[in-house]
């Protein structure tokens, strides 16, 4: 037997999930501490140092082998984040869902219009400004649980979140149906994948939401330990199960989440404590998403970024200030909803592929926008909205708004 | 020296104190603000305040005479706040204490005087999120409610059996029908008002105790039973916050008959005997409910909770009759008769369902939407 030295040393994938966890923990510990910023903010920071655009110490191909991880924590927020959303609520609480929409509306159409005035055509602007929509969940659910946040702000803020997501994917394949067809591909390409994409998953979330209840119910609450890993697993499986399907699994879980939370009985399932154990994919998640990022897009589109995302920022606390009172929030309260919904949703990297097929030679400035607009967001959001809930009295220790 | 205020003998007023959940899992949530304000846009002339956690709010009724005003009045309270929790999906219930929330996770509502609760009792603050019905009965000067404090001293077991509805504390059954009682008597000035005989006397103690700097107010005294000389009342204070809204109007009909002998008796028997078994007594009412055993130290003798209550019930008929609450006294002959408790109901959801989320659920849809007089059995 010949011992390896040094340089033939290759990380295998288990060894890169235990780097990117051990340095991800000591990176958010050094933001807490050190900067007394969220967690996050030194787990994304973490990512970004050891990633392959910096010191390469996970590489491009190390972070495709540890994405199993990633999808399964994004899995697991979205089935949470699905599951604040109360459709009964809403059906008594129309102004939040009209906020809600009004809100994804105005972000779209301002950004579309920036986007195509920067000169990036209809399909990529309409793409872009589709996910912009989205506020980030598994960012939103992980400040609220750091930060012990509880009451109405959060509670509307999370429910803004799961709807801007759905809103999000719908406009995503739609904007993508639009991008096949006016790159003159078949109607199959610009119809059908976009339907499947769409329709699929909400079936597929469906199903999952409908056999979680069942099988709840049929466990029992007395059995809490076997509900818990039973949910995992079927997490799990959807996640794979639209990867195999081709769907969209970030839409298939929204809608299970949502569904088992409508579906009669669905109370079984109403203490799943699996983002508990999900902590570790959290974190993972986060050092990964800090990894994918590219400091060079920067370079390129660092001012439209920013415009695009004070942009944003801007229409988001306009609308939900104005709307305050008609939510039964404060005048305060509701600009800093609109702050709080700042994260821009990181899984909407994993729709660039789509995106990057029908887009042609407008694909790379496309990738570009969106990295350099993640970059400074991820950056910076997770701060703001930690600020916004604190700033509203919602935090474990926060003054009163 | 502690001004005792006039009031109308035998007149009521009931405070609930009641759980503010989201619904979403039913744990208790920070509402109260949110919901103050959502009420608070316009006027509604009821009495709704903070308790000293966030996921409390205390309601409080006027002073009655007749018991069915203050169910009506009841009714119109919660009809208001179930229409501001469905604005903000809140969920609001009865019970004694939520049966799975983490003391630590409460916050301390910003009010001076919680803030300075917070700061002497540390942890027993947040502890003492749990849920009390209080009840206020007029009396006419400061001896009488000296008087009817101790009087009331010996039927405290029975408002304990007939209100308990806290059988899970922190995630688990507690064996007892009412836990929330233990959290008050951590506090050290609990259990009862010492042995004075008159209202002077009992200014005696108080002043004592201010001088000794252990007390400020009235407040500070977590007494099952006090004086309340600016409302110019008796305050019982054992009972659980019942779990249907017409089950506090029973309890006030109770003391109100209760009173109402002592007062027509000129009951003035003050010993310390009956205070040999007070504790032992409260405990066997607190364990066991309708099953307890009380002792009576006077005749040496021991009977059961429910033929107590049974026998107190047939004495006061003639009360009954003159208060014209004949009705509340045969509901309340039935909840014995049969041992209805919250406690039974909310241990008979935990069995079937096996979820204790299930179990607040079912509490707050039947305090939020159940008709006056369905109860929970």
């Amino acid at each position: 037997m010949t011992v390896p030295i040094w340089h033939e040393l290759m990380l295998n994938p288990l060894a890169a999930f235990g780097i990117l966890l051990a340095l991800g923990v000591i990176g958010g510990q050094i933001a807490v501490r050190v900067a007394r910023l969220p967690a996050i903010t030194g787990y994304i920071v973490t990512g970004l140092i050891i990633g392959p655009y910096s010191l390469n110490l996970l590489n491009q191909q190390l972070l495709n082998e540890a994405s199993i991880f990633v999808q399964l924590a994004l899995g697991i927020a979205l089935f949470e984040a699905g599951r604040r959303v109360d459709l009964r609520w809403l059906r008594v609480e129309k102004t939040l869902l009209a906020t809600a929409l009004l809100y994804c509306l105005l972000v779209f159409a301002a950004l579309y219009a920036l986007l195509n005035g920067s000169g990036f055509g209809a399909p990529a602007s309409l793409m872009l400004a589709a996910l912009g929509m989205a506020t980030s969940p598994i960012v939103v659910l992980e400040i609220v649980r750091e930060s012990r946040a509880d009451g109405q702000v959060s509670e509307r803020l999370l429910t803004a979140t799961a709807l801007s997501s759905v809103l999000a994917m719908i406009g995503f394949a739609l904007a993508l149906s639009y991008s096949h067809l006016s790159a003159n591909h078949t109607v199959e390409e610009g119809i059908l994948l976009p339907g499947w994409l769409i329709l699929g998953s909400v079936a597929l979330g469906l199903a999952a939401g409908l056999v979680t209840t069942l099988l709840n119910r049929w466990l029992g609450g007395h059995q809490r330990e076997a509900q818990r890993v039973l949910l995992f697993g079927l997490i799990a499986l959807v996640v794979g199960l639209a990867d195999m399907l081709a769907l969209l699994a970030l839409l298939a879980l929204l809608v299970a989440g949502m569904s088992t939370r409508t579906l009669r009985h669905g109370y079984t399932v109403s203490e799943p404590g699996i983002l508990s154990l999900n902590h570790v994919f959290t974190v993972a998640f986060f050092v990964a998403a800090g990894a994918y990022l590219s400091p060079q897009a920067l370079a390129s589109h660092w001012q439209l970024a920013l415009l695009c995302l004070l942009l944003r920022g801007g229409i988001g606390m306009l609308v939900w200030w104005l709307a305050a009172r008609a939510n039964g929030l404060s005048r305060k309260q509701g600009a800093l909803l609109g702050l709080a919904l700042s994260p821009l949703n990181s899984g909407s990297a994993l729709l660039l592929g789509l995106g990057m097929v029908s887009l042609g030679t407008a694909a790379t400035s496309f990738s570009a926008a969106l990295m350099a607009a993640l970059m400074i967001n991820e950056i910076a959001a997770p701060f703001l909205t930690r600020l916004a809930l604190r700033l509203a009295g919602e935090t474990a220790g926060a003054s009163h708004a | 020296m502690l001004e005792f205020s006039q009031s109308q003998p035998l007149t009521l007023g009931v405070e609930l104190e009641l759980m503010i959940l989201n619904r979403r899992d039913y744990n208790l949530t920070r509402g109260s603000d949110d919901l103050l304000l959502q009420i608070n846009r316009k006027p509604h002339g009821f009495d709704i305040k903070p308790e000293i956690t966030q996921g409390m709010i205390e309601i409080g009724t006027a002073v009655h005479s007749d018991v069915n005003a203050m169910l009506e009045e009841l009714l119109a309270i919660r009809k208001l706040l179930v229409d501001g929790a469905h604005k903000l999906n809140l969920g609001l219930a009865g019970g004694g204490a939520h049966p799975f929330q983490h003391w630590d996770d409460q916050r301390i509502y910003p009010k001076e005087r919680y803030q300075l609760v917070s700061e002497l009792y540390g942890y027993l603050a947040k502890q003492f999120t749990v849920y009390g019905q209080h009840i206020h009965i007029g009396c006419p000067d400061g001896d009488a409610a000296v008087r009817l404090t101790h009087y009331l001293a010996r039927y405290i077991p029975h408002f304990i059996a007939l209100s308990a509805s806290s059988p899970f504390y922190q995630g688990v059954d507690t064996s007892f029908q009412t836990s929330r009682l233990t959290s008050v008597n951590a506090f050290p000035l609990s259990g009862c008002m010492p042995l004075v005989d008159s209202w002077q006397a009992f200014n005696g103690y108080f002043e004592r105790m201010e001088s000794l700097r252990i007390v400020a107010s009235m407040k500070d005294f977590y007494w099952d039973i006090r004086p309340k000389p600016e409302y110019g009342t008796v305050e019982i204070r054992i009972c659980d916050t019942p779990l249907s809204i017409e089950t506090p109007v029973l309890l006030a009909a109770y003391a109100q008959m209760l009173a109402r002998r002592c007062f027509a008796e000129e009951w003035s028997d003050i010993s310390a005997e009956p205070y040999l078994t007070y504790s032992y007594n409260r405990f066997q009412a607190c364990r066991f409910g309708f099953d307890g055993v009380l002792v009576d130290a006077r005749s040496n003798q021991q009977q059961g909770l429910q033929e107590d209550l049974l026998e107190t019930l047939r004495a006061l008929e003639p009360h009954a009759e003159a208060l014209n609450s004949q009705s509340q006294l045969a509901a309340l002959r039935q909840r014995a008769l049969k041992c209805h408790s919250d406690s039974r109901w909310l241990r008979q959801i935990h069995e079937q369902s096996g979820s204790l989320n299930e179990v607040v659920r079912r509490q707050s849809e039947h305090w939020m939407y159940a008709p006056a007089g369905v109860g929970v059995n």
